[in-house]
């Protein structure tokens, strides 16, 4: 992720960094889904399929437009202490949603430390894996351009 | 409000969002159709001190567009905390912007301040969702109007002063609709209905 989105309080940030991994995991969570589960919950807005407008800035003045809509899935859980999980996720995967609004509620809580390393951390790894191979692969159809000297200073 | 600090009072609405909020929506139009009969309103369940037929109500009717005044005794953390998540409804301290309030009986006193519409909009009036202990425990009063055959007796406890404000802020077509809501029950008054306060205006 672009450090400059992440947010000033550090706490705010690590969060940001672990919902955007929960976010972008997709079915890698379902191997999570057990231990996820394990602890009682309830569910205070139920996975929801929705749309949202994604907007991006073009011309010389970088002036917004709309670029069209997605399906966002959004889920909130609740767990028997009281900690509340949020999660946002690109699709309609409500599964998906459901276990990341659960990682984070588990995230916020004194084991915190546990699940980064235990989740977190190997799902990151993985991420980031698999965008260095795909930057690798577009890297092999780069064409390099050369200009000759105009005689400019 | 920083929903870190308000997630701890939020709740589950309805069980079916989208299903619940129509058959809610559904009770409240029969309610208006037909004024002074009690229609179930169950699909909720209670929040703190609102009833589960007034937060249906709240669920069914509020979001994002619709500027909401709450009652002293409502206006809680948890209860502002579950109208901002499940509805978004902004909640604002002045009675003249809102669309909707959420009143108890101690505010029934004075009505002066909600908009009644104007000649041209009269349906942006405000409506008042009203939280009672009980629908039919007061003086028996009779109701006509349309959606009324002849006349209805509705025993609703409310205090004279409530009539009174509300033929105050009655000139046809502006005018204030309520619901009155208690338990799982809810009762609608639309501007139309005449109440018959005196013997002799029955006559």
């Amino acid at each position: 992720m672009n450090r400059n989105l992440l947010h000033s309080n550090p706490h705010v940030a690590t969060r940001q960094r672990w919902m955007g991994v929960l976010a972008r995991a997709g079915g890698q969570l379902a191997a999570y889904e057990s231990a996820l589960r394990e602890a009682e919950y309830r569910l205070i807005r139920a996975p929801e399929i929705g749309m949202a407008l994604v907007r991006g800035r073009m011309g010389g003045t970088g002036s917004p437009f709309n670029l069209g809509e997605m399906s966002v899935t959004r889920c909130v859980v609740r767990l028997a202490d009281g900690r509340t999980g949020y999660s946002y996720v690109a699709g309609r995967d409500k599964q998906h949603a459901e276990l990341a609004a659960l990682a984070d509620a588990h995230l916020q809580g004194a084991e915190q430390s546990h699940w980064l390393s235990r989740l977190i951390e190997p799902l990151e790894a993985a991420q980031q894996a698999q965008q260095a191979a795909k930057a690798a692969e577009t890297a092999t159809t780069q064409v390099e351009f050369f200009t000759l000297v105009r005689g400019e200073d | 409000m920083n929903a870190a600090n308000s997630s701890q009072w939020l709740q589950p609405a309805f069980n079916d969002p989208v299903l619940d909020a129509q058959t809610s929506f559904r009770s409240a139009l029969k309610a208006l159709a037909e004024p002074g009969l009690a229609q179930p309103l169950n699909r909720a369940l209670a929040l703190e001190n609102l009833h589960p037929a007034t937060y249906a109500l709240c669920l069914a009717f509020l979001d994002g567009d619709t500027p909401l005044w709450l009652a002293p005794r409502f206006d809680t953390p948890a209860i502002r905390a579950n109208l901002a998540f499940h509805c978004g409804c902004p909640i604002i301290a002045e009675r003249e912007l809102a669309l909707f309030a959420l009143l108890d009986d101690s505010e029934l006193g004075d009505l002066s301040a909600f908009d009644n519409g104007s000649e041209r909009y009269p349906d942006q009036s405000c409506t008042l969702l009203i939280q009672l202990d009980a629908l039919s425990t007061g003086a028996a009063l009779r109701w006509r109007g349309p959606g009324i055959k002849d006349v209805r007796c509705v025993e609703l406890p409310l205090p004279a002063a409530f009539w009174q404000q509300r033929q105050a802020r009655s000139a046809f077509p502006r005018g204030l609709d309520a619901f009155f809501a208690a338990g799982d029950q809810v009762i609608g008054l639309p501007r139309s209905t005449r109440v018959l306060v005196n013997a002799e205006e029955a006559a």
